[in-house]
């Protein structure tokens, strides 16, 4: 194929999905990518670049990772249902499927849950052209199936055992680490024959930014044949939730001796007024494009 | 013996795991969106020949295998034990029969063959891709089919059996490629 209908393919790729957010009503939007502060994220690091050296007004700013925080003061501040696509951008990134930079998905939809955004995913895939079978399982449900694991149920010092008994490491400063590692070690390969597979329901420790209830997150991640996908969640609303999240991963960062973080208080009085009840969802488009074509 | 780190981790790396030398076959690199990294790594166990797959968390260290490969010539075997030599330092290597199960057939005296060594132990040996065979049993061969069609088991000066054309017969030398067990052609 040559060069022309290539670009092409991915344009018109591109434009079912602006017309399917446009019939939905979800507007696009754009967001800043230069920032300034890198990500708190305790396993992402932000690119810095150094701006306005040759007038004396030296300053640092920082590549967004995603345009989550950016969006969620739009969503503060009445925006609606949104949606944009860019580039994003990850410092010490490798793997033949982690780049330092890739094209991102991201959207939100006000008064959804998890479940009514995994739907509506479905249907958005649908008019790309893929019409795979669908399969949910909780987290939970796939540690049961596939290792019979009771994940939610089971300490630090008992998963260590387990954990051992697989030959896994068992040097992990938190459980939520070492949670991964077995989903990565003894499910992600049973995932590989499901060709579109929505994983929900996380342990709480690994909320990200979801709505804990209980002992699980509102949050769901997308595999499609094994490959991680998109990455979802029904969003904490309160900015004194967020607080908390971002305390926690600038202490996780400094006990692994990651380079330091400060706490964006901008950022946070801009998410005072707190967020509309919502589900957004980051979908990796090279990622997508690989599992279709 | 040296730790190495998973980011050191590559093809060919030598570690040590449940007691034996392994050698990375493979190795991936698993970041999830959320959460830290991991090696997802296939390693043959040098002793048992067998194919392992681990996962490692990224930042984890593994010792190392104290493992070399040397080119050595092959001398002879005594019944017991197969001799090699260094054809640099001439220092002689001795290797047990049990170790030489899936290479017996393919020792030519004086043949060069790679001898794996851990703690300067000789471990196994891989002989070159292909040797000179002589034929010593193989039923009579047909006159005039050249086509090499068919074929027919031919036992070897060494005792390997090999499937070898028609035309072949007792006393011939014939090349086998060591990799496939497979007829390679007259020599």
């Amino acid at each position: 194929m040559n060069m022309r209908e290539d670009l092409k393919k991915y344009s018109d790729f591109l434009q079912k999905i602006r017309r399917y957010f446009n019939d939905q009503n979800v507007l696009e939007v754009q967001t800043p990518l230069l920032l300034n502060n890198p990500t708190t994220d305790v396993y992402i690091d932000s690119i810095s670049i150094t701006v306005n050296q040759a007038i004396n007004a030296k300053s640092t700013k920082y590549l967004h990772i995603s345009p989550e925080l950016e969006m969620k003061k739009l969503l503060v501040s009445g925006s609606g249902d949104i949606y944009q696509i860019c580039e994003v951008f990850r410092d010490n990134e490798q793997g033949s499927q982690n780049f330092n930079e890739f094209t991102m998905l991201e959207y939100y939809r006000l008064g959804f849950d998890i479940h009514q955004l995994m739907g509506d995913m479905v249907k958005l895939l649908k008019t790309l052209g893929v019409e795979y079978r669908v399969s949910k399982l909780s987290y939970a449900q796939a540690f049961f199936e596939y290792c019979d694991i009771d994940i939610l149920n089971t300490d630090f010092s008992a998963l260590k055992i387990i954990a051992k008994i697989h030959d896994l490491s068992t040097d992990f400063e938190w459980i939520e680490d070492l949670q991964i590692l077995l989903f990565t070690h003894l499910i992600e390969p049973k995932l590989k024959n499901l060709p579109l597979c929505f994983i929900y329901d996380y342990p709480a420790m690994q909320s990200a930014l979801a709505i804990v209830e209980g002992k699980v997150s509102h949050r769901f991640e997308l595999y499609m044949n094994g490959v991680e996908i998109a990455n979802g969640y029904d969003e904490l609303q309160e900015a004194s939730a967020y607080r908390r999240c971002f305390v926690s991963e600038i202490d996780k960062r400094s006990t692994l001796g990651k380079t330091s973080v400060d706490l964006d208080e901008d950022l946070l009085l801009s998410l005072s007024g707190s967020l509309p009840q919502c589900s957004g969802v980051s979908i990796g488009i090279e990622r997508l494009l690989s599992q279709i074509s | 013996m040296a730790n190495y780190s998973t980011s050191q981790f590559k093809n060919g790396l030598k570690l040590m795991l449940d007691g034996n030398p392994c050698s990375i076959i493979s190795n991936e690199i698993r970041k999830p969106g959320k959460g830290q990294a991991s090696n997802k790594v296939k390693l043959r166990d040098l002793i048992t020949g067998k194919t392992l797959e681990k996962t490692f968390k990224s930042g984890e260290s593994v010792e190392g295998a104290d493992v070399m490969e040397l080119d050595m010539q092959y001398l002879y075997n005594d019944g017991s034990e197969w001799n090699f030599m260094d054809p640099d330092t001439f220092e002689q290597y001795v290797i047990n029969d049990d170790a030489m199960d899936d290479v017996r057939g393919y020792l030519v005296e004086q043949d060069m063959c790679v001898v794996t060594l851990w703690n300067d132990n000789p471990i196994s040996v891989t002989p070159p891709n292909h040797v000179i065979l002589e034929v010593v049993d193989t039923d009579p061969g047909l006159k005039g089919d050249t086509a090499g069609t068919g074929g027919k088991p031919a036992t070897m000066n060494t005792g390997v059996v090999v499937q070898v054309p028609l035309f072949i017969s007792i006393g011939e030398k014939v090349k086998v490629d060591t990799r496939t067990n497979e007829y390679a052609g007259r020599s």
